[in-house]
C-alpha cells in the first residue's frame, strides 16, 4: 500500500489551506486579462491617491487587528491592492448584464485569444490553420491554442450541441433515450432548446469515451456528445497536451482529467476556470467517496471500456445534489465549513459527549444539526499527522443528505474520504437522533468492517447522554444568525473564512455567514448575489492576477472583497455605502466576529484514543484490519 | 467492557437482499411506519429493530447496487431469515437474486430460512391493488390512496409506473417461477426439499405500494424465527421456563395478524 500514502502526499497541499486543485491551476497565464469579462483590474495602480489610502487604511486595520510578530507583510499587501475603484461604471455592468450582451451567433468563436490549453511537454505543433483570426498576443501560447483550435473545428463542437444556442444536432436526435429510470433530469430531451439552456452541464466520461454520468439528460442520449468530447481530449493527448478550457462568448467549457476518467463542465456562469476546475474536482471525489481511486484505476486497467455506470447506477440523485449544493452553498466556493452558532458550553458539552463514547477504531464522531455541523471530534494519532479536510466534509454531508433514513433506522455504509485517503474506505455510522424530525444527524466513522454493533452501542451512550443533559432541545433552539446582529446598518450580507481559527490551529477550515436575508431572500436573488461573490472570487483567486482587495461597485449592492495572511472576507453593502463608511462598517465587523468567534466556530476540538489499534493504517499504510478498496464488486468484474 | 450495555440486544436477524429498485426499503417502510412514499437508493445497508412480543428482531434493509455487492455477506452473517426480493415486472431482477445474491447467504446461520418475495404486484393483479392493514382487513382502494404517500407534483419515476387501475403492465414473473427458484435454493443451500419450509408457504407477492401481502410476509417471518430466537436465548440463559412463558405470548399475538 506504498502506492496510496504517495497519492496521499501528492494530494495534500503545502499550506493545507487549499485542496489540491490549486495545483493543478499553476501554470494558468495570460488569459483572464484578456478575456472583457475580467477586464476589471487592468489599470495601472500608480497615482491613485484614494485606493493607496484605501489600502493603507486596510492595512493598518489588519495589523491593528490581527498583529503577527512572525510575518509583517502588511507593505506587500499594500503593493499588491488594485485600485479598482477607479474602474469606469461599465465594470460590473458587463459583470452583470449577463443577457444584454449582443446576440452571438451559433458557431463558437474559437480564436487562440480565447482558447487556452496547458501544455505540459512542448511538443512541436502543427501549424495554425485558416481558422485563427489573431496572431499577435500570446505567442508563447498560440501553438497549442490553435491546435485546440483546429481540433475543435474538425470535432464540430458546436454542433454537438454542447451548450450552444442553435440548432440541434442529428448526432444528438440519433442517440438512444431509453432507460431513464431516474429523477427527472434524467428524462430530458436532450434535443431541445431547454437542455441547452442549463446553466451549467456537467458530463463525466471515461477514456474510452464511455458516458459515466450527465447532470441533464440521460447518458444514453448524450453518448454521441461525450464521444466527441473524448475525440476532442484525446486527440489533444496525442500530443502530450492536456486540454483544459475553452471559451466561447457565452460558454466556459472546462475539461478535467483525473486519472481514468474525464470530466467536463460547460457553463454560462461566467465562473472562472479555476472555480469551474474545482467543482469538477469535487464531482470527482464524490465517485471516489463512492468506489475509491484504487478500484477505479484497477476496473480500467482491467477492461478499459467497462460500463462504469453499473457500479455507479443509483448514485445520480447523489452526484445531482452535489452539484445543487455546490452552485446554491458557499462553502464548496470557500473550500471551507459552515458550523452551526452554538453557545461554546453548548458545543463543548456535545463534544465531550461524543469523547466520551468511543470504541476501537472509531476515528471520527460527527454531530450535525440542519445541515451544518455542530462538533467533530477526532482520534489523537489520526489527528497528528492530517486534518480533515473542507472537502471531505462536504462529500459526508452531501452523503447524508442524499440517504434517507426513516424511523429509528441506522445506516452503515462504506465511504472513502478522497482528500484524506483516496484508496481506502471508512465505514460510516449515520443514525438521526430525533425521530421523526430528523434534524440532528450522528455521523461516526470507523476504519473496522464488522463493527457496527459497536459503534451502534456508542450512539446509545451518545443519546442517552443528550437526553439526560436536554441538548435535542437546545440545538433545536440554535440556528443561523441575522446580519442585523453585527450592528452596522449598510452591511448586507457577509462571509468570513479565518485561516486558523485560535486554538483550533491546522484544524478544518471554517468560515461564518449570517443568513441571507432581503434583499436576498429569493431564490434568484440569492443565487445572483453568490454570483457577485463567485465573481469576486475568482478575482482574488485568478492566477495571473491574483489581487487582495477589491472594492467593486455593482448595480445594486457594493461588494468588498479582502484577503490577509489571516482570514479571506466577503461583504455585501447597500450600493450607496462610501468606501469610508464600509472601512468603518469592516472594521466594526470584524471586532464583533472577535467577540462572538466562541459562538460562530468550533474550537478547541477535543481528541480521543482508541488505541489499542492506533488507525494509522487508514492513512494508507499498511492496513492489516483496513479493508482496503475491495467491496466485493470487483470480482463481479 | 465493564458495564453491562443497556442496548436492546437483538435475538435474531432477518435480511432483506435482491437487485436495486425492486422495493426493498419500500417493503420494510411499508411494514414499519404503515406509508409508501418515495424512497431514495439505499447506500450500504440500513439496520432496523423491531419489537415482536417480548423479542427485538433486527432487520437489515441492504442496498441492491452493485457497488456494495460485497457487504452482503456481512450483513448476512448469522442471519436466522433472508429475504430475497424481486420485482414481478422485471425478469432479470429474479435471474439477479440467483446470479448475485443466493451466494451472499453462505455467512448466514444453517438453518436460515429463505422467503422469495415478488413486489410490485400492484402492477400486474388487480387483487394486490386493494390494499390491507394489520388486521388482514381489505380496505377501499381510495381509502388506501390517502395512505399512500406519493409526492405530489413529483412524477413517478419510469422505473415505478403508476398503477392505474385496469391498466396492467405485463407480468414477467409468474409465481411458479420463484417457486421453481426456490426449489433450486434448497438444493444449492444442501436442503431437503421434504423437510423444509414448503415453497407454497415460502414464496410471496406483494405491494409495498398497497400493502398487499406485506404484514403477513414480516410477520409470517417472525413466527418461522421464533425457534432460532428460542434456541439462542436457552444457548445465553439458563431459565428456559422464561422462553416458554414468552413463546406462549407471542403466539397469542401471533392470532391477532389473521392471513388471507
Ligand atoms: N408500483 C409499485 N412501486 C413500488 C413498489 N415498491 C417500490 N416501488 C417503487 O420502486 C422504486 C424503488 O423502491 P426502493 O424501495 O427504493 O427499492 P430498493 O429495493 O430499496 O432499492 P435499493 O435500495 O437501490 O436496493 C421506488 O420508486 C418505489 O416507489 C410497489 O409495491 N409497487
Ligand atoms: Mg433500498
Amino acid at each position: 500500500m506504498k502506492v496510496s500514502v504517495d497519492i496521499r502526499h501528492s494530494v495534500q497541499h503545502g499550506d493545507g489551506t487549499k485542496p489540491d486543485w490549486d495545483g493543478i491551476m499553476e501554470t494558468a497565464n495570460h488569459q483572464e486579462g484578456e478575456a472583457a469579462a475580467v477586464k476589471i483590474g487592468d489599470s495601472p495602480l500608480e497615482s491613485n491617491q484614494p485606493a493607496d489610502s484605501l489600502a493603507a487604511s486596510f492595512s493598518l486595520l489588519e495589523n491593528h487587528m490581527f498583529p503577527d510578530p512572525v510575518e509583517s507583510n502588511g507593505s506587500a499587501a499594500v503593493s499588491r491592492i488594485e485600485p479598482v475603484n477607479s474602474q469606469p461604471p461599465d465594470v460590473s455592468a458587463e459583470h452583470l448584464g449577463l443577457d444584454e450582451k449582443p446576440p452571438s451567433d451559433q458557431v463558437m468563436k474559437l480564436d487562440p485569444e480565447k482558447t487556452k490549453t496547458e501544455c505540459q511537454n512542448d511538443v512541436s505543433m502543427q501549424p495554425a490553420d485558416g481558422t485563427t483570426e489573431d496572431d499577435a498576443t500570446d505567442n508563447d501560447q498560440s501553438d497549442s491554442g490553435e491546435f485546440v483550435v483546429t481540433m475543435l473545428a474538425k470535432a464540430k463542437l458546436e454542433e454537438q450541441g454542447i451548450g450552444v444556442k442553435g440548432r440541434s444536432s442529428p448526432l444528438l436526435e440519433a442517440g438512444t433515450q431509453e432507460s431513464s429510470s431516474f429523477t427527472s433530469h434524467r428524462d430530458e430531451d436532450v434535443t431541445a432548446d431547454s437542455w441547452r439552456q442549463h446553466r451549467k452541464h456537467v458530463f463525466v466520461l471515461s477514456e474510452a469515451g464511455k458516458p459515466i454520468y450527465s447532470r441533464y439528460g440521460s447518458e444514453e442520449a448524450l453518448s454521441s456528445t461525450m464521444g466527441v468530447m473524448m475525440a476532442l481530449v484525446s486527440f489533444v493527448q496525442s500530443g502530450d497536451n492536456i486540454i483544459r478550457s475553452v471559451y466561447s462568448d457565452e460558454h466556459t467549457v472546462v475539461f478535467l482529467q483525473k486519472g481514468p476518467l474525464v470530466l467536463v463542465c460547460v457553463s454560462s456562469s461566467r465562473q472562472s476556470e479555476q472555480q469551474l476546475q474545482g467543482e469538477l474536482l469535487y464531482v470527482y471525489y464524490q465517485i471516489i467517496s463512492m468506489l475509491t481511486q484504487a478500484s477505479i484505476s484497477r476496473i480500467f486497467e482491467h477492461k478499459k471500456n467497462y460500463d462504469l455506470r453499473r457500479l455507479l447506477a443509483g448514485s445520480e440523485k447523489i452526484l445531482d445534489g452535489l452539484l445543487n449544493l455546490v452552485d446554491s452553498d458557499p462553502s464548496f466556493l470557500l473550500s471551507a465549513v459552515h458550523c452551526l452558532p452554538l453557545a461554546s458550553s453548548l458545543r463543548d458539552s456535545l463534544s465531550q459527549i461524543l469523547q466520551k463514547a468511543i470504541t476501537p477504531n472509531l476515528v471520527f464522531s460527527i454531530l450535525i444539526a440542519k445541515n451544518q455541523l455542530l462538533t467533530i471530534v477526532q482520534e489523537k494519532t489520526v489527528i497528528e499527522d492530517s486534518r480533515l479536510e473542507p472537502a471531505d466534509v462536504h462529500l459526508l454531508l452531501n452523503l447524508i443528505g442524499a440517504s434517507s433514513a426513516f424511523q429509528a433506522g441506522e445506516i452503515w455504509t462504506p465511504i472513502c474520504l478522497p482528500l484524506f485517503n483516496p484508496d481506502c474506505y471508512f465505514y460510516a455510522y449515520i443514525s438521526y437522533l430525533d425521530p421523526p424530525e430528523c434534524t440532528v444527524c450522528l455521523l461516526l466513522l470507523s476504519t473496522d468492517k464488522e463493527a457496527f454493533y459497536s459503534v451502534a452501542e456508542c450512539k446509545r451512550k451518545i443519546e442517552e447522554a443528550m437526553m439526560a443533559q436536554n441538548s435535542l432541545s437546545l440545538i433545536a433552539k440554535a440556528g443561523t444568525y441575522s446580519v442585523s446582529q453585527v450592528g452596522v446598518s449598510d452591511l448586507r450580507h457577509f462571509m468570513y473564512k479565518p485561516f486558523d481559527v485560535p486554538d483550533n490551529y491546522r484544524q478544518l477550515t471554517q468560515f461564518t455567514s449570517p443568513e441571507m436575508e432581503a434583499p436576498y431572500s429569493s431564490e434568484e436573488e440569492k443565487m445572483r448575489l453568490l454570483d457577485l461573490y463567485r465573481y469576486m472570487h475568482g478575482r482574488i483567486h485568478s492566477t495571473s492576477r491574483p489581487l487582495k482587495l477589491i472594492y467593486h461597485v455593482a448595480e445594486r449592492e457594493t461588494l468588498l472583497a479582502w484577503v490577509t495572511s489571516k482570514f479571506e472576507l466577503y461583504t455585501c453593502f447597500s450600493p450607496l455605502v462610501t468606501k469610508a463608511c464600509a472601512i468603518t462598517a469592516i472594521t466594526k465587523l470584524l471586532r464583533w466576529i472577535k467577540k462572538e468567534e466562541d459562538r460562530l466556530f468550533i474550537r478547541y476540538p477535543p481528541k480521543y484514543s482508541t488505541t489499542p489499534n492506533p488507525s494509522k493504517s487508514s492513512r494508507g499504510g499498511k492496513s492489516d484490519q483496513q479493508d482496503s478498496t475491495d467491496n466485493g464488486f470487483l470480482s463481479l468484474l | 467492557m465493564p458495564e453491562v450495555s443497556k442496548m436492546k440486544k437483538p435475538d435474531v436477524k432477518i435480511v432483506l437482499l435482491g437487485d436495486m429498485n425492486v422495493g426493498k426499503t419500500s417493503l420494510l417502510h411499508r411494514y414499519m411506519e404503515r406509508k409508501f412514499k418515495e424512497t431514495v437508493s439505499t447506500v450500504g445497508g440500513a439496520f432496523f429493530l423491531k419489537q415482536w412480543g417480548p423479542y427485538n428482531i433486527s432487520i437489515w434493509d441492504t442496498a441492491g447496487r452493485e457497488q456494495f455487492h460485497g457487504l452482503g455477506s456481512m450483513y448476512c452473517r448469522g442471519a436466522a431469515a433472508v429475504i430475497l426480493t424481486y420485482d414481478v415486472t422485471n425478469w432479470q431482477s429474479l435471474a439477479e437474486l440467483e446470479e448475485r445474491f443466493l451466494s451472499l447467504t453462505d455467512t448466514a446461520n444453517h438453518d436460515c430460512i429463505y422467503a422469495l418475495v415478488g413486489n410490485k404486484a400492484d402492477l400486474t393483479d388487480s387483487k394486490a391493488q386493494l390494499c390491507q392493514d394489520s388486521d388482514g382487513l381489505v380496505k377501499d382502494r381510495t381509502e388506501c390512496n390517502e395512505e399512500c404517500e406519493v409526492p405530489s407534483g413529483c412524477p413517478t419515476p419510469p422505473a415505478s409506473p403508476t398503477s392505474l387501475p385496469g391498466v396492467m403492465l405485463r407480468k414477467q414473473v409468474i409465481n411458479e417461477d420463484a417457486v421453481t427458484l426456490y426449489g433450486r435454493i434448497l438444493r444449492y443451500k444442501g436442503l431437503e426439499e421434504k423437510s423444509s419450509l414448503p415453497a407454497e408457504k415460502m414464496c410471496f407477492e406483494t405491494s409495498a405500494k398497497t400493502g398487499y401481502n406485506v404484514d403477513t410476509l414480516f410477520e409470517t417471518l417472525f413466527d418461522l424465527v421464533l425457534p432460532s430466537i428460542l434456541r439462542k436465548r436457552q444457548e445465553n440463559q439458563q431459565s428456559p421456563t422464561v422462553d416458554l412463558e414468552e413463546c406462549r405470548m407471542v403466539g397469542s399475538k401471533k392470532g391477532r395478524s389473521g392471513c388471507c
